[in-house]
């Protein structure tokens, strides 16, 4: 592919002869870069788990945050450019709090995930809507909530392109963690069994050793909604590996 | 805000079989403010007579004492009892006589008449164009309920208990959607031979 | 072009010392009508008058106020016809593309809350409506959604609004909220309870209020759908 690369990398809104837009395929690449981040929908909720890559001993691991609540049924985890992802988030949480005070009900997982792709299509357009950029974001985005379908569990690429998943790894560990996924997933999870089974594959794609500071993880539920894991909650699931 | 208004009031006059009723609220107010739960609007004309006064207090209260005086006027001038569209007659002209500079009440009267016994009730504009009714008389702050309640709960001819249900019921309900009348009120049922007079506890709110 | 800007001039053409008097336009009629939305364990009744008039003249003796928005729920309206005109076309716009965007129908209450909104974004021009919604909530219980022309709402049992509002809904608390009744088992309305009533009060609002009469719509909800039904009323 690098090899191809021509006068059609200029622009990103324009598609090259054989009928790609380059600019967003070099963005897809980006996510693969990433750190690893895992979703896995069950019957009884979503588990989030991503990977910190913390470079220094002198970083302050809480401040590196890549899972974050979009809404009280909702969260979201990311991986590719973070900063990037701070535009899309707020979108989302934006869109997510307009559909309840005009609905007064909460948005569904797949509607959020929509609004957030329009964002991730809007970019190269100079009069576009507040928040697109000139260049696709370099962002994947793992959207996992509650709504009245039950749990639900979505994918967003920096094409705008979203699919639903039973589970789903995205970033530079993708590729064994899919496969991963893949030879453990089974319908009857539950969601104890898919946290375990989360923080295991990231364990196995990870350069550094797995502990509580360098991973974070989160479940939505329809009892509890979205819940962030704290340190001993993580060092709880972190024994039993 | 109509000067009509300013008290809050709500009466109803009522027919049954050789019975009538006549029921009022016991507010007195000064536009939202309460001031007492025990006013009269019901004034006692003769035996079997009864004219309720809705509108501005003070006018109630001149009103009822110079229809009073002229009542016992025309007892002594004729030395027999008021008949009831004879009280008609008299209040209609007492207040026409204000043509220009009114007086703000508008009345209805209860009665039997005392040969007869045949109900009588009629009501009156605050300038005494009156009118002679044959089921309900309603006046007051809050007109359209009451209409609505006397509409659709008066039969003909109703048995003194059934006529003191129907219009307390029709009172009650019409003043607790009138934030400027209720607070209590009083029945008058009139019969040939007995009046009987019960006051209603209501919603204070 | 003076009428064009909203205001016309009535003035006297042959004095020049001017006793000019200006008289301002309005954009708001009053058409009249009547509705009412009662709310049962597992039906809703909405009903309406369908004259529409304006003074002393009917314009028409056959409009129905009521419109149904999807099999769950139908929305009444009185006021300014106009109004009721726009603000029902946007309300279906609104219902068809929240069908798009979500792939599946409005609830009742999603209606409702929505319907806020939209007439308290208009809170500086209102649309000059009266609106009940009746319908089946998520629950399939019955439903009934009252508001105030700029969007001030809330769920009820039973309510009756437009130009006989004040005389339907005392006999409403009296009857169906049991009001001023002392020593009577609340038992659930039923439908028949529900229908004769509504019948009732209509047939009372057409003896003393002018603009509502004619005949009456009456819509009954219920989990196999919306039933429409007629029912004459007195037509002076």
């Amino acid at each position: 592919m690098f090899l191809t690369r021509s006068e059609y990398d200029r622009g990103v809104n324009t598609f090259s002869p054989e009928g790609r837009l380059f600019q967003v395929e070099y963005a897809i690449e980006a996510i693969k870069l990433g750190s690893t981040a895992i979703g896995i929908q069950t019957a009884e909720g979503v588990v989030l788990a991503v990977e910190k890559r913390v470079t220094s001993p002198l970083i302050e691991a809480n401040s590196i945050e890549k899972i974050m609540e979009v809404d009280t049924h909702i969260g979201c985890a990311m991986s590719g450019l973070i900063a990037d992802s701070r535009t899309m988030i707020d979108r989302a949480r934006l869109e997510a709090q307009n559909h309840w005070f005009t609905y007064n009900e909460r948005m569904s997982v797949e509607s959020v995930t929509q609004a957030v792709s329009n964002l991730a299509l809007a970019f190269g357009d100079d009069d576009a809507d507040p928040g697109a950029m000139s260049r696709p974001f370099g962002v994947a985005l793992l959207f996992a909530g509650v709504d009245e379908k039950g749990p639900q569990l979505f994918h967003m690429d920096p094409s705008g392109t979203f699919i639903q998943y039973d589970a789903k790894a995205i970033g530079s560990g993708s590729e064994g963690a899919q496969q991963a996924l893949q030879d453990v997933y089974h319908k009857s999870m539950t969601l104890k069994e898919a946290c375990k089974q989360a923080l295991t594959i990231l364990k196995q794609v990870m350069e550094e050793k797995l502990n509580e500071t360098n991973v974070e993880m989160a479940v939505v539920t329809p009892e509890k909604m979205f819940q962030m894991f704290s340190k001993d909650e993580l060092q709880d699931v972190i024994k039993e590996l | 805000m109509s000067i009509m208004q300013y008290n809050g009031s709500a009466i109803i006059a009522m027919t049954g079989k050789d019975c009538v009723a006549i029921a009022s609220d016991k507010r007195f107010g000064i536009q939202l403010q309460t001031v007492a739960m025990d006013f009269q609007k019901i004034f006692e004309i003769g035996p079997h007579l009864f004219i309720g006064l809705s509108g501005l207090a003070t006018d109630v209260q001149t009103v009822a004492q110079r229809i009073q005086f002229r009542k016992n006027l025309y007892e002594l001038r004729e030395n027999r009892k008021v008949k009831p569209d004879t009280l008609m007659s008299m209040v209609s002209n007492l207040l026409y006589e204000r043509r220009f500079g009114p007086y703000f009440v508008e009345p209805v009267i209860a009665g039997l008449n005392e040969k007869t016994g045949k109900p009588f009730i009629a009501s009156a504009d605050l300038i005494g164009c009156s009118v002679i009714l044959e089921d309900f008389a309603v006046a007051g702050t809050c007109t359209e309920q009451m209409y609505g309640m006397c509409e659709s709960l008066w039969v003909p001819d109703m048995s003194p208990d059934a006529l003191f249900e129907c219009i307390s019921q029709a009172l009650m309900n019409a003043v607790d959607r009138d934030c400027v009348s209720g607070w209590g009120g009083v029945v008058h049922v009139i019969e040939k031979d007995k009046v009987t007079t019960r006051h209603l506890k209501a919603r204070m709110d | 072009m003076e009428a064009a800007f909203g205001t016309r001039n009535f003035s006297n053409l042959n004095s020049s010392d001017s006793a000019i008097s200006h008289q301002r336009w309005s954009p708001y009629a009053f058409n009249g009508g009547t509705i009412l939305a009662v709310a049962g364990e597992d039906f809703a009744v909405i009903a309406a008058d369908t004259r529409l008039s304006e003074g002393f003249a009917i314009h028409t003796r056959d409009y129905p106020k009521t419109y149904q928005l999807t099999d769950k729920t139908v929305l009444a309206c009185a006021g300014f016809h106009g109004d009721v005109l726009t603000m029902t076309k946007v309300m279906d716009w609104r219902l068809k593309m929240y069908e798009h965007d979500h792939h599946k129908k409005m609830s009742s209450s999603a209606i409702a809350a929505m319907l806020s909104t939209m007439l308290y974004y208009k809170r500086f021009f209102p649309y000059y409506v009266y609106n009940i919604i009746g319908g089946l909530d998520e629950n399939g219980k019955g439903c009934v959604y009252s508001y105030d022309p700029v969007g001030s709402y809330e769920r009820e049992v039973f309510r009756a609004a437009g130009s006989a509002g004040a005389i339907l809904q005392p006999l409403l608390d009296n009857q169906i909220g049991f009001k001023n009744q002392t020593g009577v088992t609340h038992v659930p309305l039923s439908l028949n309870k529900a229908l004769e009533l509504v019948k009732d009060v209509f047939i009372s609002a057409a003896e003393r209020d002018i603009y509502t009469g004619d005949s009456l719509i009456i819509n009954v909800v219920t989990k196999d759908g919306v039933k429409v039904d007629r029912f004459p009323l007195r037509r002076d």
